[in-house]
């Protein structure tokens, strides 16, 4: 993490382009492959980070304080005194490095030694502490007490930056819960450790233990939004769209700032809307995105996201583009979308180009491009050249079989396939009735091999059994 | 000449019967079949066994089965005479061929059901002898002939199918295989577990299945291996003939054929092959059909590696690299004598990959279309000829313009997916379906034989269910089970 390859930076310029591309120039999200947005981002700083607390405020600072050169020295700055009011020196050490290879001369550039020694003799005396309390605990055998001492030392790891061993102290704390409060406090503890560890699956089967716990009406009611803002945040980190989107879409609108440690309401309308927008047709998105009651109340905190999808629902794929284009620094510096982005955009765009073929039997390439590649058209002498990216991308489109349709090179149209039923059917009904032909001789055969009993077995003595086969000639060692 | 008047008194015995109710003829004709098996026996026979005019009494059609016992008889003592069991007396264009051959040619189909180990062996006499003297088709011809003369719906595999693909594809008469290769063989002979069956042989049977069986001698001892080597043989035919649709039928068979533990070095060549030819008819690698055992699949995905990569080469659509991997493994396919189905897999990747460009493009010009298909850059003529030649052969549905300065390369345009079609087309399409009609007709008749065999037929299940209900909720009628049988017994009774 110490360097910072520039190789993958996107300008502003070439940003339509870049759409069309989108997964080469950011390729790999799971690699953790550092973006680099040159752009500025439309939020403020101060303003973004004060609406999280806890741990994900120093995560989300350093994140921005990597990726965006513009904004490093101000979020590394931040981070370093986020890390400084906590007890976690890993985070403060590396906040310092990245500070110092950004802006070598800032003061804070370089470690505070006597700090970084007195914090960690402190969470040394502090672990020791409380596992001995613990271990008291145990021997007085109060299942209240051996639970509080568990949390005390998860929490301690937690705030420590001990992830691993923060979870494994939750998870000790299971056999001695008593009332159904504990268990649900344990569990989101869990899933709090599990976010921030990146661990999905576990964020979803904690997720799902939540749902099926035995609390109270009142308090199952208290913490259902809570509850399904995390599993649709796992679901999309999963890459699974539309079931994120669904359930981002039945966050109930009580979620507020109570779980502002992981997710704002404003992120919930910005995740649900760019999920739903990937994955839903446009009468999905009418019915339950716009019209949603419930989720009208997040998305009026992002206006243009209600925006974009309702541009999307109006065919005015264009406008919807540009915006979603406009937001992507911001996007880019999110904590939780940036290695979904590329892949989200994507759909989103093929989405696009499909539904806009919709309503046509003939388009000209020309009219397409202006919409979907403007910097295209632009930029090239013969922007519906087979070369050109936009074609590449349609032909590409046709091969996956997301567009039925061909393209006419020479008049410089995009055809879609009129199907003539009539042969279309003949076609299916004669295959379909060789198949079947074909199968059922099989399986007739196969009856009455099996009645006279002569299905291969191997023989004694001679007899080309599967011992044999060793003597076939084998492909000389390729792959 | 006692003898000769006894015979002649016994078949005639024999033509009165022709319309007595078929048990009585079954009688009769078992009789005549007993008193030659017992004169061949004691050698009586013997005397006629150098009497050319013998056979010329009788006529093969009326009296198969004394011209059968005689002929053989003759046969035999040729073979003794001149130490050789192929004589030139039974060798084509031979005194004895001819009689074989007029007899192949016409016996009477119902009768010789009676003697069918007899036949066979002069069905294989004749087979082996047109190898011996190296006229194969001459052979193959009259094998044909007399199996589907007694058998006309060659639905039961026998020794003499695997002979006939056999002589076929040494005399590389390939067609002469096709009457044969077209009726779907549906059984196997089988002792029928029910013996003096509810229909004498002579009957006029649905099926062949029940008078071809294990006893009748119609076939030799079958083993697996005939049945694989025929299905192979035969899609080796229609490989020959280009057409890949049924090729990858016969092939199929072969690899999906039920097995033990073990697999036969038959179905691995098959496999070989059936990758060869997916390629062909389909343009990809076809996974082998759905009812062949998982482990053997894995089998052959290791034995048949270099083929497998072949294919995955071709399906990407990567001219290169597909010709690296020809080349890489040469030495592969000729040891397997596929150079052939390989060479014509080269050639019709050019073809595959423009149809599929059919499919992306409604025109495109010649040099981008050249650029699509080769990866490097090759002559416009080149490219030129090969397209038109498609066109020109219907393999592609598509008009090349010429454009009007010549500077430019001329425009292929594909015709729509699905132009109008035309009358003709209709028609044959029309025919198509009707016959494969037919075929799925056969096939469930076929099927209900099968069903019978094995006790499946949907009475018996029926009432076997209903008798295990009846014991199972009442001990009223222990015996229900039993009442089952007898309803079957019943049915089968119907339908004699």
């Amino acid at each position: 993490m110490d360097t910072l390859p520039d190789a993958t930076g996107l300008s502003r310029a070439d940003m339509d382009a870049a759409g069309l591309e989108a997964t080469t120039s950011i390729t790999t999200p799971r690699a953790r492959v550092l973006v680099k947005v040159d752009e500025p981002p439309k939020f403020d700083l101060d303003t973004y980070i004060a609406n999280y607390t806890g741990r994900t405020r120093y995560d989300r600072l350093y994140l921005i304080g990597t990726c965006s050169p513009l904004l490093s020295t101000d979020a590394l700055k931040a981070a370093i005194a986020e890390a400084r009011t906590s007890k976690d020196v890993s985070r403060y050490e590396r906040a310092v490095r990245a500070l110092a290879d950004v802006a070598p001369n800032d003061p804070d550039a370089s470690l505070d030694a006597a700090w970084v020694q007195e914090t960690n003799r402190y969470v040394q005396t502090q672990t020791e502490r409380l596992e001995h309390e613990l271990r008291g605990y145990k021997n007085n055998l109060i299942k209240e007490s051996i639970r509080m001492g568990h949390e005390d030392l998860g929490n301690h790891h937690y705030e420590t930056g001990d992830l691993a061993a923060a979870s494994k102290a939750y998870s000790r704390m299971r056999d001695y819960c008593t009332t159904p409060n504990h268990i649900t406090s344990m569990l989101f503890k869990m899933v709090n450790v599990a976010t921030e560890r990146g661990d999905w699956m576990s964020v979803q089967s904690n997720v799902h233990r939540l749902r099926n716990s035995q609390s109270k009406p009142e308090d199952a009611a208290k913490n259902l939004s809570k509850i399904s803002a995390a599993s649709a945040l796992s679901q999309m980190h999963q890459a699974s769209f539309l079931e994120a989107a669904n359930s981002f879409l039945s966050v109930p609108p009580d979620l507020g700032d109570t779980y502002n440690e992981v997710i704002t309401p404003n992120d919930v309308a910005v995740y649900g809307g760019l999920c739903a927008l990937a994955s839903m047709n446009r009468d999905e998105l009418q019915k339950n995105v716009l019209d949603s009651q419930t989720f009208r109340n997040f998305l009026e905190l992002e206006p243009h996201i209600r925006r974009a999808i309702a541009f999307f629902c109006n065919f005015k794929f264009r406008q919807c583009l540009d915006i979603l284009e406009a937001y992507r620094p911001d996007y880019l510096l999110d904590i939780h979308l940036q290695r979904h982005i590329p892949h989200l955009y994507k759909l989103i765009r093929t989405k696009s180009i499909e539904q806009y073929m919709i309503p046509f039997s003939r388009v000209t390439l020309d009219s397409m491009a202006k919409i979907f590649a403007p910097t295209v058209v632009g930029g090239e002498a013969r922007p519906t050249d087979i070369s050109s990216p936009f074609v590449q991308e349609l032909v590409g489109l046709i091969q996956d079989g997301v567009l039925n349709a061909r393209i006419d090179l020479e008049k410089g149209l995009l055809v879609s396939n009129q199907i003539d039923l009539r042969a279309e059917v003949q076609r299916t009904s004669l295959e379909s009735l060789r198949e079947f032909n074909e199968e059922a001789h099989l399986r007739i055969l196969h009856a009455a091999v099996l009645q006279a009993g002569l299905e291969v077995k191997p023989e004694k003595g001679e007899g080309p059994g599967l011992g044999n086969g060793g003597r076939f000639p084998r492909g000389p060692g390729r792959d | 000449m006692t003898l000769l008047s006894d015979i002649i008194s016994a078949s005639a015995h024999l033509h009165s019967s022709n319309h007595l109710p078929s048990d009585e003829y079954d009688r009769r004709i078992r009789e005549l079949v007993e008193y030659f098996r017992r004169l061949q026996t004691t050698k009586a026979l013997e005397s006629f066994a150098n009497d050319e005019s013998f056979l010329d009494r009788f006529d093969p059609a009326i009296d198969s089965i004394p011209y059968l016992f005689v002929l053989r008889v003759q046969i035999q003592k040729e073979q003794e005479l001149n130490a050789d069991s192929f004589p030139a007396g039974i060798r084509p264009s031979g005194k004895l061929w001819t009689c074989a051959a007029l007899f192949l040619a016409s016996f009477d189909g119902v009768q010789v059901r009676y003697a069918g180990r007899e036949w066979r062996l002069l069905v294989e006499l004749v087979g082996q002898a047109s190898q011996a003297a190296s006229m194969p088709l001459l052979g193959a011809t009259l094998v044909k002939d007399a199996m589907l003369r007694l058998d006309p719906s060659c639905a039961v595999f026998t020794s003499n199918h695997l002979l006939l693909v056999r002589l076929c594809l040494q005399a590389k008469a390939y067609s002469c295989a096709l009457p044969v290769l077209k009726k779907q063989i549906c059984h196997v002979p089988i002792s029928l577990g029910r013996p003096s069956e509810h229909s004498v042989l002579c009957a006029d049977h649905g099926s062949s299945v029940s008078f071809m069986t294990e006893a009748s001698g119609v076939s030799s001892k079958l083993s697996y291996r005939d049945y694989l080597q025929y299905f192979l043989y035969g899609g080796m035919v229609y490989m020959a003939l280009k057409e890949w649709r049924n090729a990858l039928h016969f092939l199929g068979i072969v690899i999906s054929m039920p097995s033990t533990s073990s697999v036969s070095l038959i179905m691995v060549e098959a496999y070989k092959k059936w990758v060869l030819v997916g390629l062909l008819e389909k343009g990809k690698l076809c996974p082998p059909p759905s009812i062949t055992t998982p482990h053997v699949v894995k089998v052959y995905q290791s034995l048949a590696r270099p083929y497998i990569i072949l294919a995955r080469a071709f399906e990407r659509g990567d001219l290169k690299r597909l010709n690296a991997e020809v080349d890489a493994a040469m030495g592969v396919w000729s040891a397997d004598k596929n150079l052939g189905l390989i060479a014509q897999v080269v050639g019709a990747f050019f073809s595959q990959t423009v149809i599929k460009l059919g499919k992306t493009f409604a025109a495109l010009t010649m040099a981008d279309l050249s650029k699509q298909v080769f990866p490097s850059p090759v002559c416009a003529e080149v490219t030129g000829s090969a397209v038109s030649s498609l066109i020109m052969s219907r393999v592609l549905n598509a008009t090349l313009v010429q454009s009007k300065d010549h500077a430019e390369s001329s425009m292929l345009r594909f015709s729509s997916m699905h132009s109008l079609p035309r009358l003709s087309h209709e028609l044959d399409l029309q025919s198509q379906l009707k016959r494969e009609m037919k075929l799925m007709e056969t096939l469930v008749i076929n099927l209900r034989e099968t069903n019978n065999n094995l006790g499946l037929s949907d009475e018996y299940v029926d009432s076997l269910h209903k008798g295990q209900v009846w014991s199972g909720s009442s001990e009223v009628n222990p015996t229900g089970g039993e009442t089952g049988l007898e309803m079957d017994e019943d049915l089968m009774g119907d339908m004699s």
